[in-house]
C-alpha cells in the first residue's frame, strides 16, 4: 500500500507539476518588445483564388490586417536628403500559393509623374546591406532584388544590386505593379509568382522569414527641381516578413494524441486508487 | 489546525511571491524558469518530509487521493474533481499545440551593440588638444554631420531618427559613450555600420562611412564635441603606477 501510494503520489505529482512549470515559463517569458513602437515584421496572407493585383482598393484587402512601418529620410550616403514627404508605409500581403501580392500605402498629398515606390529584399543566403546591397568591411555581402515602380510609365522594374552604382534593371521581369492615388495618398501594388526561375530573385517560400525594406519618392516639383529622386527619398532599413504557411492539421492530431494520453493517465491512476481504497 | 496539504500550499504560494516579487526589489528580476527551478525543489522537500512514514504520507496524500478517486463525494466537491479531470486533460492538449504550432514571431536577432573594435583602432589616442576651439569645431561638425540622426541634444532624437532599425545611439545615455573610449568612436565614426563584425549586424546600420567624406581631423574633433556636449567622459584606461 504504501509503496503504491509512493509511486501514485510521486507520478501525479511530477505530471502536473511539469505541465503547469512549462506553462509558466511560456506564459511569462514575453518576447522582446520592438525597439521603435511600430511593427516588426509583414505576414503575408494565404487565400484561395485570384489575388486583387490590379486593385488596390479591392474588399479582398480589406480582410487582412496591416503592418506599419517607420520611414526616415536617406541619410546613409550623399546625395543625403534631411526631409521627406513620406514618413511611414502601411503594409499588407497575400498569396494563395503560386503568386503573391504586397500592397503599401503611404500619404503624399501630390499626385505627380514622378512619385515612385520600391521594395527590397535580400537574395540568397547572405546578409545584404539595405542600402542597394553596399559592401560591408567585414562581413561578406549578398545581393538584393528592388521592385520599382514610378507613376509616370505605371509600370514596374524587376532591378538587381549589389553595391553602389550595380542597379539594374533584371533581363528577365517578373514584377507587375499598379498604383492609385486618392485622396492625399498612394496605394501601390506589387505583383509577382512565389518563386521564379530567375537566380536573381527573391524566392518567397511560405512559413520562411525574408528581409524587406522600403523606398518612397515624392515627385512634387518645388520651384522648378523635383523635390525627392534619386538617393533623395524616404527609406526603411530591413524588417521581416513571411508568407503564410499551409496550415499543419497534424498539429491537431498530436493534440489529440496529448489529449487522450491525459485522460488515459487520470483513468488508470483512478482505477488504481479505488482498487487500493477498497482493498 | 492546518493539514500538511495546506501548509505545503502556504510554503509554495509564499516561496512564488518571494521570489517573484520580493527578491527583485534586493536584486535583478529571475527568470521564469529558475523560479520554477526553485518551486520544484521546494515542491521536492515537501514530498520528501510528507513521505517520511507512512502516517505523514497518508495525511499528506491521503486526502489528495481520496478526492481524486471521487468516492463518497458530493456537492462543490464532486465539481471540482470534475473540473480537475476535465481541465488536465486540457491543459495537455494546449501545450501540445502551443509547443507545435508555428512561431508568429520573427526570428530573434540579438544583435551585440558594442562589439570588439579591430585591433588597428585598438587604444589610439587623440590626437588633438581637448581646448575650447577644438571643442567648439567638433560641436559645430557634429550640428552639420550627426545632428539629423542623433539629434541637436545629443539624446538620439535627431528628425532622421525614427525610421532607422536599429536607433541612432544617445550619447547622453551612460550605456553608450560613456562606456566606450574615444579611439571605438572613431572606429566607429570612421567605418560606420558597414565595418561592423557579423554580430554587430552591419546590413540594419544606417550609420554612414564617414572616412569616404571626413578627414580624421574633423572624426577626431568630432569625438570631443561629442562627449562635451552630452556630459559625458570618455571611458580611459585606469593610470598604472
Amino acid at each position: 500500500m504504501l509503496n503504491r501510494l509512493r509511486f501514485l503520489s510521486t507520478i501525479t505529482f511530477v505530471g502536473v507539476f511539469g505541465i503547469l512549470g512549462h506553462s509558466i515559463g511560456l506564459a511569462s517569458d514575453p518576447p522582446p518588445a520592438d525597439e521603435v513602437g511600430a511593427s516588426v515584421s509583414a505576414r503575408i496572407y494565404q487565400v484561395e483564388g485570384t489575388l486583387p493585383v490590379d486593385d488596390p482598393n479591392s474588399s479582398q484587402w480589406a480582410s487582412v490586417s496591416e503592418s506599419e512601418f517607420k520611414l526616415a529620410p536617406q541619410v546613409h550616403w550623399p546625395e543625403r536628403i534631411q526631409e521627406v514627404t513620406v514618413k511611414s508605409v502601411k503594409v499588407k500581403g497575400l498569396h494563395n500559393g503560386q503568386d503573391l501580392a504586397i500592397l503599401v500605402e503611404y500619404e503624399d498629398p501630390t499626385e505627380d509623374p514622378q512619385d515612385a515606390a520600391a521594395i527590397e529584399f535580400m537574395v540568397g543566403d547572405k546578409k545584404a546591406h539595405f542600402a542597394h546591397g553596399q559592401e560591408m568591411l567585414q562581413v561578406e555581402g549578398g545581393p538584393v532584388n528592388i521592385w520599382y515602380w514610378k507613376k509616370e510609365n505605371g509600370k514596374a522594374l524587376d532591378m538587381s544590386a549589389k553595391g553602389f552604382k550595380t542597379l539594374t534593371a533584371q533581363e528577365k521581369q517578373d514584377v507587375k505593379a499598379t498604383g492609385v492615388w486618392e485622396g492625399g495618398s498612394w496605394k501601390v501594388v506589387f505583383s509577382r509568382a512565389l518563386r521564379t526561375e530567375d537566380e536573381k530573385d527573391v524566392q518567397i517560400e511560405p512559413g520562411e522569414w525574408r528581409n524587406i525594406a522600403f523606398a518612397f519618392w515624392d515627385g512634387a516639383v518645388v520651384d522648378g527641381l523635383v523635390k525627392e529622386k534619386g538617393s533623395q527619398k524616404a527609406v526603411s532599413s530591413w524588417w521581416s516578413i513571411r508568407a503564410e504557411p499551409t496550415a499543419d492539421n497534424s498539429i491537431f492530431g498530436w493534440v489529440i494524441l496529448g489529449l487522450a494520453l491525459a485522460a488515459g493517465f487520470e483513468f488508470v491512476v483512478i482505477r488504481k486508487l479505488r482498487k487500493g481504497q477498497s482493498a | 489546525m492546518r493539514g500538511p496539504i495546506a501548509s505545503g500550499a502556504i510554503l509554495l504560494v509564499g516561496m512564488f511571491i518571494f521570489l517573484k516579487f520580493i527578491l527583485p526589489l534586493m536584486t535583478a528580476p529571475l527568470p521564469a524558469s529558475l523560479i520554477y527551478l526553485y518551486l520544484a525543489l521546494t515542491l521536492s522537500g515537501i514530498m520528501i518530509f510528507g513521505t517520511m512514514s507512512a502516517s505523514s504520507l497518508e495525511s499528506l496524500m491521503g486526502p489528495i487521493f481520496r478526492f481524486l478517486s471521487g468516492e463518497g463525494q458530493s456537492g462543490v466537491g464532486r465539481t471540482a474533481r470534475l473540473a480537475v479531470l476535465v481541465l488536465f486533460p486540457l491543459l495537455v492538449g494546449w501545450q501540445t499545440y502551443s509547443s507545435l504550432a508555428p512561431s508568429d514571431m520573427p526570428p530573434g536577432e540579438n544583435r551585440t551593440i558594442h562589439p570588439a573594435p579591430p585591433g588597428e583602432f585598438v587604444g589610439l589616442a587623440n590626437p588633438y588638444q581637448n581646448n575650447e576651439a577644438n571643442v567648439n569645431m567638433g560641436k559645430g561638425l557634429y550640428a552639420a554631420y550627426c545632428s539629423p540622426c542623433h539629434g541637436a541634444n545629443y539624446d538620439g532624437k535627431g528628425t532622421a531618427a525614427p525610421g532607422f532599425n536599429p536607433p541612432p545611439a544617445n550619447f547622453s545615455d551612460p550605456g553608450t559613450i560613456a562606456q566606450l573610449q574615444e579611439s571605438y568612436l572613431f572606429w566607429r565614426i570612421k567605418k560606420g555600420g558597414v565595418g561592423l563584425p557579423v554580430e554587430g549586424m552591419p546590413w540594419k546600420s544606417a550609420m554612414p562611412r564617414w572616412e569616404v567624406e571626413l578627414p580624421d581631423e574633423f572624426i577626431w574633433k568630432i569625438i570631443m564635441g561629442e562627449y562635451d556636449g552630452a556630459h559625458q567622459s570618455p571611458r580611459t584606461w585606469e593610470e598604472e603606477e
